[in-house]
């Protein structure tokens, strides 16, 4: 009964974010680029959070942000999940020369700081859409989901369904959708919320040393902004305090999300 | 004065609570097991004979549910006593389990003198060290185990002496009353005599005043047993002395059970070997009335209607069938 | 091993040259800013730069010279810090950073895994249900923003802390208690947002690990003898710990990252704030040298960690030695 609580308080919130960044600014028709408003306004009626130094909405930023940001880790965990499942179940279908060859790439994409990889290629791009930023991300990321899908892959590989269609003469790609990828179904679910989860903390951390998108915003870019006025020092919470709860939030609410799933597909899981 | 029973319980119920159903694994099973005694519990898998040890050790681990029936042991109302007194005074001391896997019963990370040390420990904080060593040497030369043994991981000692060596750590504190599940079930017959040996040497040099022997194997527990009970689906259908047991059996399962082994006694080996048609009934959806009576030749109306309860047949027999009818209820 | 490190060698070597733009461009836009504004002069500079790093010469020639002087220990010459060599700069910007690093990555590992065990043994009870949302939200948290929810309070409303940098700007480093102090006291703020961050991550991922061990046979078994709730948390805790071990050099190369954008928050004059700027700036020769010396100390942990497994789990040692 507990897991069943615990992922109802997961999906609202979760829930109550994304409603907030996709029905708040139809409901609320600010402009969140209007830099016309008066500079670090307190929160009043016209602006709920205030304004930030430039004279932006704060509460039309956070909305418009959410929607970036989940936009992002959406992208970048499809694209880490496709690649990592083709790679891994390759990999751990296969075996052999493949699977060698796969996870020493996988490995140096590990051991490669992705910080690395991402900021130069942000020197690179002069101007950077979300949706670049989201492949980058998703290109960087996808080793650990291969990692995970490899082992799972294996372990499946193992059973005896398989076994039975590989004699049953079953063409490869059957045998991998089938009975393989179709067992995993749960696992990739819960990976893809995950990478989803880290994807958009990892925007954010991106945004926040200038290697971000350069158009839009995000939750990460309004830390950005915060962080370069000087906002902390300068006492306007309102600024810098909610972009980040609600990121909190959000990766928080994934997660139980994610574990909760996990529990009821894994009965092993389950609290006592 | 009649003495105490080491072990009585009366009506015990246990259930599994699951999603799908309710599994009545224990469903009021009412036994005593005397002061040094070797006691066999027979029974096919699922029957509950593992749940029933558990809950006589009170091991109650969720979703297995207590659900009504009394346990003494030693006097003591078990299901009374706080977590506190299980901990301290219950387990080791007064009963001990060898669990059905045994073989990865200890745990891999440390060696077996150190799993002694803490068992030891954990009940007499003042031992030293070298007072260890000196209890765990001795006793492994009087249960005729190499001393070497001490030193080794669990990972690096073969399957039998795995085996012996956790009945051994089982019994450091010398427990009233030694619960021993399947212990020979995944072993070779020449292991499994050294350890059936053991088990009669720990109660003969009265290490254990008595061992309640669970298995599904016949012939293993002729060798060592002295009374034995019969379970099927959560109920004893039969207890008696072993012997008289095996040369008269009253209840028509034990009867079948009897008559599917081989054993060497002319008399029962003229009887033929027969095997029990149909399978054990599923526990969560148990058939009316006696749940034998699917599988029984000599089943009758009275049978699909009522339960039989457990009756005395006198000579410290019980039966629970109605073709046994006799004065005394239990 | 080594042939990672020569892979990635060449991935450090390869990769900030795909890059369009010039390596000296920072350099000589500084040196232009300085008044020595005459394009003339610019470019002379801008000749004598080439040569010097050699960025005219081909490809698999500046690689050969990387790797060579990379054997003789020299990490070359900062392009972006012209003309401090690299070595130097490093030398000078790490033990600061691993000073936060280090013990902060060490102390919320400890802390976590012991945590983590705790609430997997007292899982559905009170401490539990309070102790772990928290643990959770702390895990999910960027120590960045934690970073700058306390230095809003505690620095900047309540002044208990300073705001920026690694000591006072008008103390120069010494080994005095006064300065010790001070440093102190710019360093707490760094190191509470990396540790209460990570002791999360870690307690939550040691938590799972444990409720998983906490259904074992041994455990179940070692109960039932009357082994102690405090001896049964020892042994979940040293039989699961091992993903742990491996997850703390693995995290080695992450919190790098991370000490990156703390470093920048803070304004701590550390590596990370140093890669950010070669980064930015395409400085060839400090990345090179940043990363390699990165790399070096990443497979070194790994290395380390494999033997501490050995140590830990005694069926992986039995198994080493042919048992």
């Amino acid at each position: 009964m507990l897991k069943i609580k615990r992922f109802d308080i997961g999906i609202t919130i979760l829930m109550l974010i994304v409603l907030l960044g996709i029905i708040g600014p139809m409901l609320r028709n600010v402009d969140p680029f209007d830099f016309g408003n008066l500079r670090d306004m307190p929160p009043s009626w016209q602006h709920p959070l205030g304004t930030d130094s430039l004279g932006r909405d704060l509460l039309a930023q956070l909305m418009y942000g959410i929607k970036t940001s989940l936009y992002v880790g959406l992208i970048a965990a499809i694209i880490a999940v496709v690649i990592g499942v083709v790679l891994g179940g390759i990999s751990g279908y296969k075996r052999g020369l493949a699977d060698e060859s796969l996870m020493s790439v996988t490995n140096i994409g590990l051991l490669l700081p992705s910080i690395l990889l991402m900021v130069m290629i942000a020197a690179y791009l002069k101007v950077r859409s979300p949706l670049m930023v989201a492949v980058i991300i998703g290109v960087t990321s996808w080793p650990g989901m291969a990692r995970g899908i490899r082992a799972q892959t294996l372990s499946l590989a193992e059973r005896e369904h398989v076994y039975l269609s590989i004699m049953s003469a079953y063409r490869a790609s059957r045998v991998l959708f089938e009975d393989i990828l179709a067992n995993m179904a749960a696992y990739i679910f819960t990976s893809f919320i995950i990478h989803m989860s880290g994807a958009m903390l990892a925007e954010a951390g991106l945004s926040l040393i200038g290697a971000g998108p350069t158009m839009g915003t995000s939750l990460g870019l309004i830390l950005f902004w915060a962080q370069t006025m000087y906002a902390i020092s300068r006492g306007l919470w309102l600024w810098f305090i909610p972009p980040g709860a609600i990121l909190v939030a959000l990766a928080s609410s994934l997660f139980i999300v994610a574990s909760s799933l996990d529990e009821y597909f894994n009965p092993r899981l389950r609290s006592k | 004065m009649i003495k105490m029973l080491l072990l009585s319980s009366d009506n015990l119920k246990a259930y599994y609570v699951l999603s799908e159903g309710t599994v009545r694994a224990v469903n009021g099973v009412s036994m005593e097991i005397d002061h040094e005694v070797i006691y066999g519990l027979i029974g096919e898998s699922g029957c509950g004979k593992s749940t029933l040890a558990n809950v006589l050790m009170m091991r109650i681990i969720p979703p297995l549910k207590f659900m009504g029936g009394s346990l003494l042991l030693n006097g003591v109302d078990l299901f009374k006593a706080s977590d506190e007194y299980l901990r301290t005074r219950v387990w080791g001391k007064m009963v001990s389990m060898i669990p059905q896997s045994a073989l990865s019963a200890l745990n891999p990370t440390e060696r077996v003198r150190d799993l002694i040390k803490y068992v030891l420990k954990t009940h007499n904080k003042e031992l030293t060290d070298t007072e260890i060593t000196e209890i765990a040497r001795k006793r492994f030369e009087e249960l005729n185990l190499p001393t070497d043994a001490l030193n080794f991981y669990p990972h690096e000692l073969s399957g039998g002496m795995r085996q012996r060596v956790t009945i051994a750590i089982s019994t450091l504190l010398n427990p009233d009353l030694l619960i021993v599940d399947e212990p020979t079930s995944a072993l070779d017959v020449s292991t499994q005599k050294v350890v059936l040996k053991l088990l009669k040497r720990l109660r003969d040099s009265k290490i254990v005043e008595s061992i309640l022997f669970v298995t599904h194997d016949i012939a293993v527990l002729r060798q060592i047993a002295d009374q034995i009970a019969v379970m099927y689906a959560g109920k004893i259908v039969e207890m008696g002395q072993m012997e008289q047991v095996m040369q008269d059996p009253k209840h028509p399962y034990t009867k079948a059970l009897v008559n599917s082994v081989l054993t060497p006694e002319p008399e029962i080996r003229k009887r033929g070997l027969t095997y029990i048609p149909g399978e054990p009934p599923d526990l969560s959806n148990p058939p009316p009335g006696c749940k034998f009576h699917p599988r029984c030749q000599h089943a009758s109306e009275v049978c699909r209607a009522e339960e039989p309860t457990l009756r005395a047949l006198g000579n410290g027999r019980y039966s629970a069938c109605f073709l046994n009818e006799s004065t005394t209820e239990v | 091993m080594a042939v990672a490190l020569f892979t990635f060698s060449l991935i450090i070597f390869l990769l900030p040259r795909l890059i369009p733009g010039n390596p000296l461009a920072a350099l000589l836009a500084e040196i232009a800013q300085r008044g020595q504004a005459n394009p003339e002069a610019v470019r002379i500079y801008e000749r004598m730069l080439t040569d010097y790093f050699k960025f005219d010469r081909p490809l698999y020639q500046q690689y050969f010279d990387f790797m060579g002087r990379l054997f003789r220990g020299d990490l070359g010459t900062s392009v972006r810090f012209f003309p401090s060599k690299v070595s130097e700069l490093i030398a000078a910007s790490l033990p600061w950073t691993l000073a936060l690093l280090i013990p902060a990555t060490l102390v919320s590992w400890v802390i976590g895994n012991y945590l983590g065990v705790v609430i997997a043994f007292k899982r559905g009870r009170r401490t539990d249900k309070v102790v772990y949302p928290v643990l959770l939200i702390l895990s999910q948290t960027p120590y960045y923003w934690l970073a700058m929810i306390l230095l809003y309070y505690f620095a900047v409303q309540l002044h208990l802390f300073p705001v920026a940098g690694v000591h006072s700007p008008l103390r120069v480093p010494n080994l005095s208690i006064d300065f010790i102090i001070d440093l102190l006291h710019h360093y707490t703020l760094p190191f509470l947002s990396i540790v209460l961050a990570a002791t999360g991550w870690w307690a939550i991922g040691m938590r799972a690990l444990a409720i998983y061990e906490t259904g074992s046979d041994y455990l179940l078994y070692a109960e039932s003898l009357g082994v102690s709730n405090r001896r049964l948390q020892r042994f979940v805790l040293r039989n699961s710990m091992l993903p742990q071990v491996t997850g703390l050099a693995i995290n080695f190369g992450t919190v790098l990252g991370g000490a990156l954008i703390t470093e920048l928050v803070f304004s701590y004059r550390g590596t990370g704030y140093m890669i950010y700027q070669s980064l930015i700036s395409l400085d060839y020769m400090l990345i090179q040298g940043v990363f390699m010396v990165l790399m070096v100390t990443l497979l070194l942990a790994i290395f380390i960690v494999d033997v501490i497994y050995a140590y830990i789990d005694p069926r992986i040692r039995t198994g080493y030695m042919g048992g």
